[in-house]
């Protein structure tokens, strides 16, 4: 005995009639449309689909992404050449975002439309209508019982009704026999799930139209207001405008990082807090909370989330002719080699005779072995900076964008062969009466990430929906149960009991037919108006 | 909190323990193959179809009606002469006819199943968090999943047979775990400092535990699928004697299928939650972000299964070769992106 498994009783989700092929000159542009349609609507065009999906996520997750890591892209192309500009010619690193990814999740949700709509038809019609007639041997069922009961058909099957009724079957009755159906929410649960797959995408394309991202770098003890020139970055969806953000203002009032002293994690962090202040449109009261890492700060529909801290090393500088010209902190960027060792420079435009540059490493807990200068704890233990210094000309004014954290050299002259270091509070003269820099102390900073995705709850929702609909596709199983009752011996009966389940994932369909078939027996003899129950004839179901 | 080292050490030691009671287990059920009376074969493989434990109670018991011939005339669909007889029997009493073999392996391995769930608690006692916090954690709580959750599935189908294919994975993986990426207890970085780790990264452990049972299963399937193949093609002589233990090829089938549809929603789940957590710590509940785009591989990968299931001429062999391609794509998510690509889901700990 097998478990049904024809394509009309086990199909999971799509229509599993095989398209007809195109034949004959009659074939117009309207069957090409048909044919069409039901190829791409066929469980093996889904199938094929699916594949071509997870296959077209591969390069999305082992190449670097414009997305999620954009200096990878930029060292793709530095170690691979010739490569990396085919790659991005086809949308390799921007594969989520590249017409040929989006054309086979289109085709995938027209596909899967296709199904479900006509599906969904298909199911209100099966509630409407009755299920269908028993068949005429019940016993040749892939679950079946067969016994007698002392009384008549009919009055057998009125007990059955009343039975499968407390059940909740839905049922049709004819004089000899009885049919009913259940389980109509696995189809329901089927249905739901792949909507809510709909659901998520229409949700993800809202975030796309009418969501935002931003980045803030924020040095302790400063402020900025939610306004597109305030921010670093800007990634507005497509229908976001100026207005449509939150008019916020943070001011960072302190962070606090703390790690790890001792044993095999020494240096790793053990948390990140920052102190931050707001008011969430302006004249508004001032407010303070505690961003932290897995505690974002909401503000009207936008979240702001602590993403990453550095030190800002403070330096003043003054010219040769003893003015100060730059007294700031200047926020520098961990490099790779761990331990908070950061790298930045600082510009001075406005120093005379000629303008100054310095590139420059913070080093929160400095050892110099072998001459070396490295960090050995990432907390400010025993902070000191390694300069140097260069004069002449920063291209600043050359028309073309310069990163705050590179130096262009080209038209500047290194002023001392080596590096200079300072430890807090200690002032190096420059070479050549060009001035002299005082590394006066140091700040933190915070990197913010703002975001504001009216598509999240829709997600959230459909997320929830798509697993409901799973689960009770997965638990509910669609089963159809018979009772044929024909007069026996001595006015009693014999009842032939059958059943089959449609689907049933997760098994368990026997042992509700056997209780079922012992419950339907039991009520019958209990309903025999003697007390007697006769005999049973020993008449066992294949 | 302070990770407590003595309470660390505690589960290190039950931990080999584990290792060495897996061990045993395994030599036993392949003694029960070597030397086990031949001839006696698994309930799950005598009995056709659907046979559950349940089955056997619901079958068998009939309190309501002690005088009627009631076993005899509520066949089920297992067929009228089939009684199941073994599943009538009560677990302990299949284990104890069931030979020394496998009264040994049994015993072994509920130790080592013991043994191993002690070492993952007291591990998480001692560092305060839920104990999967990075890959050495992971590995060894999934095996634990996945010995806890095939322990119960050889209890319930009485398939002793499939356990040292199973137990036998188990060994392998938790060994090579000890021995390559131990890691000892230690804090979390601030990253993972969330209750959504519990709720995440369990899901996501437990998940990955019901698809290594059903990828060794789906192996076995494709054991005996070549085998049935070669003797219908008289490569092969009939009889087997490992072959004709298992459990048919219909009954390696549904199991697999079952694990799956059973492993698929807790999947489904931990990627929700893990969504949920990434919008709470990262900004956005989507970002492709490697292990992300992994996770959603492996998610499509087994939607496939399921579907393939569905349609004609990808049942069976073509429909297994699809789910262990899923698990093939959940390793690579665990080994290789987890490990070697750098994404917001760097937190394995395996070099350092």
């Amino acid at each position: 005995m097998t478990e049904l498994r024809t394509p009309a009783t086990d199909q999971d989700a799509f229509s599993q009639e095989e398209p007809v092929s195109p034949a004959g000159p009659d074939f117009g542009l309207l069957d090409w449309l048909r044919w069409g349609w039901r190829q791409l609507t066929s469980m093996r065009i889904a199938l094929i689909l699916l594949f071509l999906l997870a296959l077209g996520s591969v390069p999305g997750s082992l190449l670097p992404q414009e997305g999620t890591s954009p200096a990878g892209v930029l060292q793709y192309y530095k170690s691979h050449p010739t490569l990396a500009p085919l790659l991005n010619h086809i949308g390799m690193f921007n594969v989520f975002g590249s017409p040929w990814f989006a054309a086979i999740y289109l085709l995938l949700f027209a596909s899967l439309v296709g199904c479900v709509v006509p599906r969904t038809f298909k199911l209100a019609g099966s509630a409407r209508t009755l299920p269908p007639r028993a068949p005429r041997n019940v016993s040749r069922l892939p679950h079946a019982a067969s016994y007698s009961v002392g009384l008549p058909p009919d009055v057998a099957l009125d007990v059955a009704t009343r039975v499968l009724g407390e059940h909740r079957f839905r049922m049709r009755r004819d004089e000899d026999w009885i049919s009913a159906e259940k389980g109509y929410l696995r189809e329901a649960g089927n249905l739901l799930f792949h909507l809510a797959l709909l659901g998520i995408l229409v949700s993800i394309a809202l975030g796309g139209l009418f969501g935002y991202k931003a980045d803030r770098l924020l040095v302790q003890g400063t402020s900025f207001a939610d306004t597109a020139s305030a921010l670093d970055e800007i990634y507005p969806g497509r229908l976001v405008t100026d207005a449509d953000l939150a008019p916020f203002t943070i001011t960072l009032n302190k962070f606090d990082a703390s790690y790890i002293t001792s044993g095999p994690q020494l240096g790793q962090p053990a948390s990140f807090n920052a102190y931050v202040s707001y008011t969430t449109s302006p004249g508004s009261p001032e407010r303070s909370d505690d961003i932290s890492v897995n505690h974002p700060l909401s503000i009207d529909g936008a979240k702001i989330y602590l993403i990453g801290h550095g030190y800002a090393p403070v330096f003043k500088v003054t010219d040769a002719s003893g003015k100060v010209v730059y007294d700031q902190a200047t926020p520098f960027l961990a490099g790779a080699t761990g331990n908070e060792l950061s790298e930045g420079v600082v510009k001075v435009p406005d120093a005379e005779p000629s303008q100054l540059g310095f590139s420059g490493v913070f080093v929160p807990t400095a050892v110099e072995p072998d001459g070396i200068l490295e960090s050995i704890f990432p907390a400010p233990n025993n902070p000191a900076v390694s300069l140097i210094a260069y004069d002449g000309n920063l291209g600043m004014n050359s028309g073309t964008a310069q990163s705050v954290y590179q130096l262009s050299t080209a038209g500047l002259k290194q002023l001392a062969s080596k590096p200079e270091l300072l430890l807090p509070g200690q002032t190096w003269k420059l070479p050549g009466n060009n001035g002299s820099i005082t590394f006066t102390g140091y700040q933190q900073w915070v990197s913010l990430t703002i975001t504001h995705d009216p598509g999240q709850l829709p997600a959230l929702v459909c997320g929830i929906a798509a697993l409901a609909g799973l689960l009770l596709s997965f638990m509910v199983r669609r089963r159809r149960v018979f009772v044929r009752a024909v007069s026996g011996n001595q006015g009693g009966s014999v009842v032939q009991f059958g059943g089959l389940a449609r689907t049933d994932a997760s098994g368990g369909f026997e042992a509700e037919f056997a209780e079922l078939a012992n419950e339907l027996r039991s009520a019958q003899r209990q309903a025999v108006p003697t007390q007697q129950a006769l005999q049973p004839r020993e008449d066992v179901g294949d | 909190m302070p990770v407590n080292v003595a309470l660390g050490h505690v589960s290190n030691d039950f931990m080999i323990a584990a290792l060495l009671l897996y061990s045993l287990a395994v030599l036993a059920f392949a003694g029960d193959f070597a030397f086990g009376r031949p001839g006696r074969t698994s309930a799950v493989a005598s009995a056709p179809a659907r046979t559950l434990a349940t089955v056997g109670a619901a079958g068998g018991a009939l309190p309501d009606d002690p005088g009627g011939p009631s076993q005899a005339s509520v066949a089920t669909g297992a067929g009228a002469g089939d009684k199941m007889p073994e599943l009538q029997v009560p677990v302990l009493r299949a284990i104890m006819a069931a030979g020394p073999w496998v009264r040994a392996a049994m015993a072994l391995s509920t130790a080592a199943v013991l043994s191993h769930a002690i070492a993952v608690t007291t591990r998480g006692l001692a560092v305060h968090r839920a104990p999967w916090g990075n890959m050495y954690e992971f590995v060894t709580a999934l095996t634990c999943f996945a010995a806890i959750f095939f322990l119960g599935v050889m209890v319930r189908y009485r398939a002793w047979a499939l356990g040292v294919f199973v137990m036998g994975s188990v060994v392998v993986i938790l060994g090579l775990a000890e021995t390559l990426i131990y890691t000892t207890a230690g804090q979390l970085v601030p990253a993972l400092q969330s209750y959504w780790l519990s709720i995440h990264v369990t899901a996501m452990t437990v998940s990955t535990g019901v698809f290594f049972v059903s990828a060794v299963l789906g192996v076995v399937y494709l054991m005996v699928d070549r085998y049935n193949r070669r003797v219908a093609a008289g490569k092969a002589v009939a009889g087997n004697g490992i072959v004709e233990r298992l459990p048919s090829i219909d009954q390696l089938d549904r199991l697999a299928y079952r694990t799956i549809v059973f492993g698929f929603p807790i999947w489904t789940f931990g990627v929700i939650a893990g969504a949920i957590w990434a919008d709470e710590a990262w900004g956005r509940y989507w970002g492709w972000d490697p292990v992300e785009t992994f996770a959603f591989i492996t998610w499509v990968v087994y939607a496939a299964f399921l579907h393939a299931r569905a349609t004609a001429g990808w049942r069976g062999r073509r429909a297994h070769y699809v789910q262990l391609l899923g698990f093939a794509t959940l390793a690579f998510n665990i080994l290789v992106v987890q490990v070697f690509i750098t994404g917001l889901h760097s937190y394995a700990g395996v070099s350092g």
